[in-house]
């Protein structure tokens, strides 16, 4: 753990200093946030035992990750199950349960699949396993993963420990959704025993560096260690980890404080300042995947008409929203793609703010003298302080915006059947770009991400593209020509790409911040 | 007393029924939707539709609630959406830590408001009754939230004495258990001394100027006889109303105090399950709390029998 780099550090990360962060971190010579450098610097040798105590702002939904569909149960599983693929701390693609894959072509991927492995069951981890799990994500009726794996068409078996998986369409994206629930391997002899059980308890599901051993709802969840972990360097060296919900921020940040928990998900950006001063707290800052913006409604006045889109644009101060509501604690969003990607291109300036060219975009959208709207927005003291900053930003413009607060439920039903003007979105973000932008700006009908309801032929196809196009430096290119079309149709107001600092007990040691901001606990230990 | 018992039996189901109409009503006439609330990221409107279909959720409103009703008459309040457990397991798990917390929190209040109350109404107009007054006015006018963060302040980070979150069962770990309920008690109870405080105090002063006391007093009868013997068990009536009418809602609406000590109560249950829409879940624990509000306020009328004989129903 830096403890004195986080220490040390300035109040609030300036915008330079997250760039540089999140620079370095997909770049590689990361001294501050890469954890094996952490252990070079001379630190004790990692030793056994303990049990980590980490506090959630919610709790787990569901222990089966094909059925999961909420955020938090994610950061339990990358401890107990393990993807096809994993992710290194610089968003990098790395063998995981399988231990190398060719593309023969654009249409195919065959995964040759790590031996020796086994789930905590005692069943083999095998190609028949992997087939078994894929089959399950695309047929059973209640998966939630048949989205991510639409264009897999079939998996076959080639041998023992070798899958072929057949695509519809090329899809460059697709091994960065395998580093997630939509690539975890669950046993299939637990799947078939327990059926729906698996939902509450998951003991010999995966295997992963810790196995589940009991959950008791509203209470706590405690994994214990898979001394049979596969992977014989390195950890898993912690005895238990326990999770428990504390539902309120202050309290939980106190629990850390007195020492109740070791480890608490996310600090408040309000609080960071303030947690960085305590000696007893480590705060490590976490860049994120994550884009918050707001939908803007292609499908209905006033923002049908792309010139007040782009008023709306020029009248927004974004660095002052950052500085005054976020505490710096993220960055301006020059789009959908977080500094934290590779696709990240730092070239492309946020749209800054300029009253003047507000003014002549109202006039050529045929309201010279300004007009009104509603922006829906979660009931939540950072969305609302957000959405009064914006509301007297708008108004120096001539711009009268109305503020509606809704709880998520609310705010969701109502993104979903286009029922707003204006709409908070907040998207988690995922590894590869593809996630942070084809569902949300690609033409669809029906119910889906695209609450804008934009529909431009320039930007699907070079949505489609990105995913046949193999290179990742051809993607890039495209993903700031899309950034550019973003920026100028305006399906979204980008207002910031945030930090998700986390704080811990001075004792943790050993924790490697991955930017997809999940816990993975197996090298971390107790001092 | 068994036909006391009876009537109110009898009474009581026009009064679920209402309350089963009124909250179907009001939680499928908000906006939001299960479903969309459960796979927040989630694209597939294949998967939702069949989930939607699959929960009877695409029928009419009217069939939707016959149905729940046949349910229920059955003695099935059906599951929950969220975490498709039946909604009388998620009930039984939180019910435990609400009665313990209430239980805790009535007792305090009673320790506290029984000593003040008396000697307030004893010695009125003293300094003695000033500073029952004041604490009362205190407790009535303390938010409960602010009070909670005090205490976690004072008892949990500064002094260290006590844990400030989360929940031990103190029937399997009697110290660590109350440990961990002393916090949010003492926040509840505190509110529910005052309360309790000022109408035993009042209560009390209106059974002093009985003709009765006079009599007592003009026999000789000692002064802590009189307030102990006559005026106490005179007082008690509208005092145990009040318990009553409180006990309903520190089992299921001690919300706040349940979200800042991170307790996994019936109050936090409702109020989670309401965010979620989990129709359900929302409508079986508000009937239940219901029923709650129903049998603690029989109990009420049971001890008033006990307490004054001229209101037993023969």
């Amino acid at each position: 753990m830096p403890s004195n780099r986080a220490r040390s550090s300035s109040r609030a990360v300036s915008r330079r200093a997250f760039l540089r962060l999140s620079a370095l971190a997909a770049g590689g010579l990361a001294p501050l946030t890469a954890p094996g450098a952490r252990r070079a610097w001379g630190q004790a040798a990692p030793k056994k035992g303990g049990t980590l105590r980490v506090g959630f702002y919610v709790e787990a939904a569901t222990m089966d990750p094909h059925l999961s569909g909420s955020k938090v149960d994610r950061q339990v599983y990358h401890n107990i199950y393990e993807p096809l693929v994993t992710l290194d701390n610089k968003l990098g693609l790395r063998p995981g349960l399988a231990e190398s894959w060719q593309q023969p072509d654009a249409k195919t991927i065959v995964f040759k699949l790590r031996q020796g492995v086994k789930f905590h069951d005692g069943t083999d981890f095998n190609a028949e396993a992997a087939k078994f799990n894929f089959n399950r994500m695309k047929t059973e009726p209640k998966s939630v993963r048949k989205g991510e794996l639409a264009n897999v068409e079939s998996v076959d078996v080639v041998d023992a420990y070798t899958i072929r998986l057949h695509l519809r369409r090329p899809d460059a994206a697709l091994l960065a959704t395998l580093t997630d629930r939509a690539g975890m391997m669950v046993s299939p002899k637990v799947i078939q025993e327990k059926g729906a059980e698996l939902e509450r308890n998951a003991r010999g599901a995966g295997t992963g560096p810790f196995q589940f051993v009991e959950w008791v709802k509203d209470a706590h969840l405690i994994l214990r260690r898979n001394d049979a972990y596969w992977n014989k360097s390195g950890g898993p060296y912690l005895e238990q980890i326990r999770y428990r919900p504390i539902p309120d921020d202050t309290v939980k940040l106190q629990s850390l404080q007195t020492g109740e928990i070791d480890v608490m998900d996310y600090v408040q950006p309000r609080d960071v300042a303030a947690v960085k001063a305590d000696r007893n707290v480590v705060v490590v800052d976490v860049p994120s995947l994550a884009d918050f913006a707001y939908q803007l409604n292609h499908t209905r006045p006033p923002f049908n008409v792309k010139a007040l889109r782009q008023a709306l644009a020029y009248a927004v101060d974004l660095e002052q929203i950052v500085k005054g509501v976020w505490l710096n604690v993220g960055v301006p969003a020059n789009g959908p793609i977080p500094p934290t990607s590779w696709a990240y291109d730092s070239s492309i300036p946020f749209i800054k703010r300029d009253l003047a060219k507000a003014k002549a975009k109202l006039a050529e959208g045929g309201k010279p003298g300004g007009f009104s709207f509603t922006v829906t927005t979660n009931n939540i003291p950072i969305n609302i302080q957000e959405a009064e900053v914006i509301q007297a930003q708008l108004a120096e413009a001539g711009i009268a915006m109305k503020v509606k607060l809704v709880d998520s439920a609310t705010l969701l039903s109502d993104g979903n059947s286009k029922n707003y003007e204006m709409i908070s979105y907040q998207w988690s973000g995922r590894p590869d770009p593809d996630g942070n932008t084809y569902q949300f700006y690609k033409t669809s009908s029906g119910v889906s991400l695209n609450w804008s309801g934009i529909s431009n032929p320039q930007i699907d196809a070079i949505l489609d593209k990105t995913r046949e196009t193999p290179r990742q430096a051809d993607r890039k290119k495209l993903f700031s020509e899309l950034v550019r079309l973003l920026q100028d149709e305006l399906p979204m107001l980008f207002i910031v790409h945030p930090i998700e600092p986390k704080a811990f007990s001075p004792r943790v040691q050993g924790y490697d911040p991955v930017p997809d901001g999940m816990m993975r606990f197996r090298e971390v230990w107790l001092k | 007393m068994w036909q006391l018992i009876l009537h109110r039996m009898v009474a009581t189901i026009p009064v679920l029924f209402l309350v089963s109409a009124g909250v179907f009503m009001l939680i499928h006439l908000t906006p939001g939707d299960p479903i969309d609330a459960m796979m927040a990221e989630s694209v597939d409107a294949g998967v939702k539709e069949t989930l939607r279909r699959d929960l009877g959720l695409d029928r009419p409103l009217a069939l939707q609630y016959a149905h729940w009703m046949g349910r229920i008459l059955q003695g099935d309040l059906g599951q929950s959406i969220r975490n498709r457990e039946p909604v009388i397991e998620n009930v039984g798990r939180r019910i435990r830590p609400s009665l313990q917390l209430a239980a805790l929190a009535m007792a305090i209040s009673l320790v506290v408001a029984f000593p003040i109350g008396i000697l307030s109404a004893a010695r009125r107009n003293s300094p003695l009754d000033g500073a029952g007054s004041l604490f009362s006015l205190f407790g009535i006018c303390m938010p409960n939230f602010l009070l909670a963060l005090l205490l976690i302040f004072f008892f949990g980070v500064t002094l260290r004495w006590l844990p400030i979150s989360g929940y031990t069962d103190p029937f399997e770990e009697p110290l660590a258990g109350l440990r961990s309920l002393a916090l949010p008690a003492i926040t509840l109870g505190l509110a529910l001394a005052a309360v309790i405080m000022r109408t035993l105090r009042s209560s009390m002063l209106e059974a002093l100027a009985e003709d009765y006391v006079r009599t007592a007093r003009a026999k000789g009868v000692s002064e802590w006889r009189v307030i102990g013997g006559h005026v106490l068990r005179n007082a008690l009536i509208p005092v145990v109303t009040v318990m009553g009418l409180q006990l309903g809602t520190l089992i299921g609406g001690a919300v706040i105090t349940e979200y800042v000590f991170a307790l996994p109560g019936v109050g936090r249950l409702v109020v989670d399950a309401v965010f979620a829409r989990d129709y359900p879940l929302v409508q079986g624990v508000v009937l239940l709390i219901a029923v709650g509000y129903i049998v603690s306020n029989l109990i009420v009328d049971l001890l008033y029998g006990w307490i004054d004989p001229r209101i037993r129903i023969r």
